[in-house]
């Protein structure tokens, strides 16, 4: 830049020796006082737009941490509707607030197939971004989650999720009986208060309970969410999307999958193996 | 008890208009109290929303009020930003109006979210992501340009006359108005817009997901708060047998409504074009023609908002002979006003009617989704509606909103018609 002024003067004999000099205090001046500000600026830009929250928080890179994800194969899946009932007894929700849910749909061949779903836990997920009091958020391990002590109830999150994934406690619920409990397990967590969304959290609990005591989601079930431990045809798988060794990732390097509405670019970390019939 | 009622009695026979007036309002505000009361103890449940349609009619309520709200904005940044001086006796009214508009949104923001003991968690765990944590923030400190707006007109009322402090405030207050109404001038094209982007940034709805929908909204919101603001001035001078403003101020929200109208129109009119005419993407036209099929939305897109909401009235302010008619102009604002609370009802449903599609098969496996509001709702909705119109009635009565406000006379065994006193006769030369 200096230089290029310099020659510039030089060649075209306009520029005196006073007007490089002030020139270049000038340029100097200008880039210190740019680096100065830019500093701050940065961290402010940074803190708005949300870059360098959690995620630098961490001593381990995102790479190199467990990313934890779930594979569904729908050529298996029966529509048993086990999953949906553990989730619920486990995790303490009722029918009308399902966490994971079944449907049934149709191949473009005319074979019927069933899906369940449970949160998809998007790495671009809007119902984080939406959140006006960063109520949900992503965990460094791809967690989606929420603080139920933070949510106002707006219900912006359920507005703005594109698999319809979250439930609004209408009412208290107070005492009233899991209608699967215990046959389908006991409940682990706590229920949550009227006037808040709820959400599948991939059984965190467990997950860090089990992490703590040194197991392996995914491998061993007391870290793994219960939908995956009951099912009687082994749909579904959990682990380590980030570990090329985990069951998930082989599942994903030998398989062709798909994820649902991947046109919105959510990039959700739940993937499902296409039923016969199905091409996606 | 029974002296009340003879109170009541008596203030019936000497002012029959102005008590059955408040009596309704009160009969208003008190089903709308005791609607509120109800829904904090029972909780949302009262509701007919769904995890399918989470939002209804109080989101409806809350988009209108702020929409309609629009008129303190645009003529305090007329007045104190673009130097208009004659809308001064227009801008405190749009003022108090803002302020009870933008109070009622609050009211029933504050009612529908589920823990409305926790109304002020956006303040304390930002989401700059969120579109609704920006219109949380911008409300929150619009509402208080408002209120540092509005405290001059109630200092300089004649309850405040006596003490002299008062006046030296309001005084202070006056000469800050002009960064007070460019901070609000900020607010307002931020959150006005950030409303639209609510239901514009949501990729999977493809019935919202529009790049128009937020000055969609700014412009709807700057054609309709002038008009409700002119509106209410008109019928307050007709009750009151008053000139509240000049004709010539009248005349120029007029114009500046139906030229507002119109920008809002061209951009409606493409956004539907390039949307629906043009184009014919899946699941949009889908979804448009399961609202088609299913609702009144293509009527009341066409004859409510469009017709009515924005190309009638543009008409009635733009065409000099038809704006000189007062009762046409009344009409006129009446239509942009309803027009926008449509587009607010409309733009609400119609999103959540069109069901999600995450399926990968080809069934439909989502219906319809169906949505009408129960007692409760309404009697809510109808208890802010009340509340506005109580604190206008009030206000007119008590605050000197309208400084330049004339009585009207009228020249009783008047042989010739006098010009000069009749109301609203257009006296400003031509094409003002």
């Amino acid at each position: 830049m200096g230089e290029n002024n310099a020659t510039n003067g030089g060649s075209e004999k306009t520029l005196t020796r006073r007007e490089f000099v002030t020139i270049m205090v000038g340029a100097g001046a200008t880039v210190a006082v740019a680096a100065v500000l830019a500093d701050p600026l940065n961290s402010v830009a940074q803190s708005l737009l949300g870059t360098d929250t959690e995620v630098n928080a961490e001593e381990a890179p995102a790479s190199t941490g467990p990313r934890w994800g779930m594979v569904i194969d729908l050529r298996k899946c029966i529509g048993c509707e086990y999953c949906v009932f553990a989730c619920q007894a486990t995790n303490d929700v009722t029918d009308e607030m399902r966490w994971n849910v079944h449907i049934m749909d149709e191949t473009p061949t005319g074979n019927i197939f069933h899906l369940t779903r449970p949160c998809l836990h998007c790495n671009h997920a809007p119902c984080v971004s939406v959140c006006p009091a960063s109520a949900t958020y992503q965990r460094e391990d791809g967690l989606v989650v929420m603080d139920y002590d933070k949510c106002i109830g707006c219900r912006y999150c359920q507005v703005a999720c594109p698999y319809g994934a979250r439930s609004f406690n209408w009412e208290e619920r107070g005492d009233t009986p899991n209608p699967r409990v215990p046959e389908w397990g006991t409940p682990e967590v706590e229920r949550r208060p009227r006037g808040v969304v709820e959400k599948c959290s991939f059984c965190i609990h467990r997950l860090d309970a089990g992490l703590a005591r040194g197991q392996t989601p995914g491998v061993d079930p007391e870290a793994t969410p219960a939908c995956v431990n009951i099912c009687p045809v082994t749909a579904r798988y959990f682990g380590n999307l980030n570990d090329p060794e985990s069951n998930v990732s082989k599942l994903l390097a030998s398989t062709p999958t798909f994820r649902l509405r991947e046109d919105l670019g959510t990039d959700p970390n739940v993937y499902y193996i296409p039923p016969e019939g199905l091409t996606i | 008890m029974i002296a009340m009622i003879s109170t009541a009695a008596m203030a019936v026979r000497r002012k029959p208009v102005l008590s059955l007036w408040m009596m309704l309002l009160l009969a208003m505000v008190t089903v709308g109290a005791v609607s509120i009361v109800f829904v904090l103890v029972e909780g949302l449940k009262v509701t007919n929303l769904t995890n399918a349609l989470p939002w209804g009619l109080w989101i409806t309520v809350d988009l209108s009020a702020i929409g309609l709200g629009a008129g303190a904005f645009t003529l305090s940044a007329a007045v104190y930003i673009f130097g208009l001086k004659k809308y001064e006796a227009i801008a405190r009214a749009a003022v108090f109006i803002g302020l009870l508009g933008y109070s009622s949104a609050m009211l029933a923001l504050f009612v529908d979210i589920g823990r409305p003991d926790r109304f002020y968690h956006p303040v304390l765990y930002w989401n700059p992501h969120s579109v609704l944590w920006e219109i949380t923030m911008c409300v929150i400190l619009y509402t208080t340009v408002l209120l540092l707006e509005f405290i001059p007109i109630v200092l300089e009322s004649r309850f405040f006359a006596r003490y002299g402090w008062a006046h030296t405030v309001a005084h202070l207050l006056h000469r800050v108005m002009p960064v007070v109404a460019l901070a609000g001038l900020g607010l307002s094209l931020l959150h006005q817009s950030s409303l639209g982007a609510t239901y514009g940034v949501l990729t999977a709805r493809p019935v919202w997901y529009s790049p128009s929908a937020p000055v969609l909204f700014i412009l709807s919101a700057a054609a309709a708060g002038p008009a409700l603001t002119m509106l209410v001035t008109l019928i307050a001078g007709e009750v009151l047998k008053k000139r509240m403003v000049p004709t010539d101020v009248l005349h120029g929200v007029a114009r500046f409504v139906g030229f507002a109208s119109l920008a809002y129109l061209y951009l409606k009119l493409w956004s539907w074009a390039a949307t629906n005419y043009y184009s014919h993407v899946p699941a949009q036209a889908t979804g448009i023609e399961l609202l088609k099929e299913h609702t009144p939305y293509d009527v009341t897109f066409w004859w409510g908002e469009v017709l009515m909401g924005a190309l009638l009235p543009a008409i009635i302010f733009l065409w000099p002979r038809l704006r000189r008619n007062r009762y046409l102009l009344m009409l006129g604002a009446l239509m942009v006003v309803a027009g926008l609370v449509i587009n607010r009802w409309n733009m609400t449903l119609s999103g959540f009617t069109v069901p999600l599609d995450w399926s990968p098969g080809v069934l439909d496996v989502f219906g319809m989704n169906r949505y009408s509001p129960t007692l409760v709702e309404w009697g809510v909705a109808v208890g802010i509606v009340g509340y506005t119109w109580l604190a206008f009635t009030l206000g007119v009565r008590y605050l000197s909103l309208y400084p330049q406000a004339v009585r009207l006379v009228r020249t009783r065994p008047a042989p010739a018609p006098v010009p000069a006193s009749e109301p609203f006769a257009d006296a400003a030369p031509a094409g003002d």
